[in-house]
């Protein structure tokens, strides 16, 4: 296969790597240090992704564990969801729609937050992501039932809230 | 309006028997901005998703990233660096092999110069091996017709005989 580029081949996987790395640590800051240690990680095992059939799943796999062991050393900031909440919307609306729409957004994001790690990053990957079960269950290490299986369980949990938050308005 | 086909898109979706197709529709149906009331409680989840897949590295995160990587270009460019490192010698040979060509021709033109100069000896010695082969070929020649010119004269004895 054709040498690996960093510039082409691997730092365009950031954005899909922070935005998983974000749903795992919920904090902009720590997703970008995953983030970075993903990509050097790549970066230094290139001759190994000349044989790697996915290079999104396999960048995904591996930025998913740096992810997990970042969470696992900062077990007690992480915690805190409310305070990482807000920390990473993007602020590609207008002045005045972007404070009623991050209401709206700090809703749902805190919602899918407070799941599991794993039904989270169900979520992220199937949802967010649109990836097939097939790519997921590679990405998290898991069987396709599993995956099906948490997939169920978090959106379930969001139906429930939802239907909970419109009856409580 | 008609939402039946939404709304069976949904239940499926909760039993996550959608496929991406599916959800591509629900998504893009939660996008625009006349969700029915009794739907609307889900718009926000859907568009939620929709714009967090847009959330992205911001572009100093990524500069700095190309500049750390850059720090190690030499790695990164191992076949080519064996390239650029033979490069010099091939210039190197290049100019050895132009100055050895003007060295010739240089070389060269100074000897046809001095042939010109001194004419003498070479020309003699031609001169002399010449005259020595040509007196040879006499010499053959000679034998030669000394020995017709006696073969001529027994074929005349031989006709007076018969006569």
């Amino acid at each position: 296969m054709k040498e690996i580029s960093f510039k082409n081949d691997i730092l365009p996987l950031g954005d899909k790597l922070y935005r998983l790395a974000l749903r795992i640590t919920c904090n902009k800051q720590e997703a970008e240090d995953v983030v970075q240690d993903t990509l050097i990680k790549l970066w230094e095992g290139r001759e190994k992704l000349k044989e790697v059939d996915n290079l999104t799943v396999y960048a995904m796999t591996v930025c998913r564990n740096q992810a997990l062991d970042h969470n696992a050393k900062h077990e007690n900031k992480n915690i805190s969801l409310e305070d990482s909440g807000v920390d990473g919307f993007d602020n590609q609306h207008m002045p005045d729609e972007r404070l009623i729409y991050n209401q709206r957004y700090e809703i749902i994001n805190e919602l899918i937050n407070r799941m599991p790690e794993k039904q989270r990053t169900v979520i992220q990957l199937r949802d967010i992501e649109g990836r097939n079960y097939q790519e997921i269950s590679l990405m998290m290490n898991i069987s396709l039932a599993d995956v099906k299986v948490t997939l169920f369980r978090a959106r379930q949990q969001l139906k429930e809230q939802l239907k909970k938050q419109k009856n409580g308005l | 309006m008609d939402y039946k086909y939404i709304e069976q898109l949904l239940e499926r979706y909760w039993q996550c028997e959608t496929t991406l197709e599916e959800e591509q529709i629900l998504h893009s149906f939660f996008k625009q901005h006349d969700v029915p009331e009794h739907l609307q409680q889900y718009a926000d989840l859907f568009s939620y998703e929709s714009e967090a897949s847009q959330e992205c590295l911001s572009d100093d995160f990524k500069q700095r990233m190309l500049d750390m990587v850059d720090e190690e270009p030499a790695v990164e460019a191992k076949t080519i660096k064996f390239v650029s490192r033979i490069t010099p010698l091939f210039k190197a040979a290049a100019v050895v092999a132009i100055a050895l060509t003007i060295g010739n021709v240089a070389e060269r033109t100074m000897q046809d110069n001095s042939v010109g100069d001194n004419v003498g000896a070479p020309s003699i010695a031609d001169t002399y091996t010449r005259t020595e082969d040509i007196t040879a070929t006499i010499h053959i020649i000679d034998r030669n017709q000394s020995e017709s010119m006696a073969k001529a004269d027994t074929v005349q004895v031989d006709e007076i005989t018969r006569r």
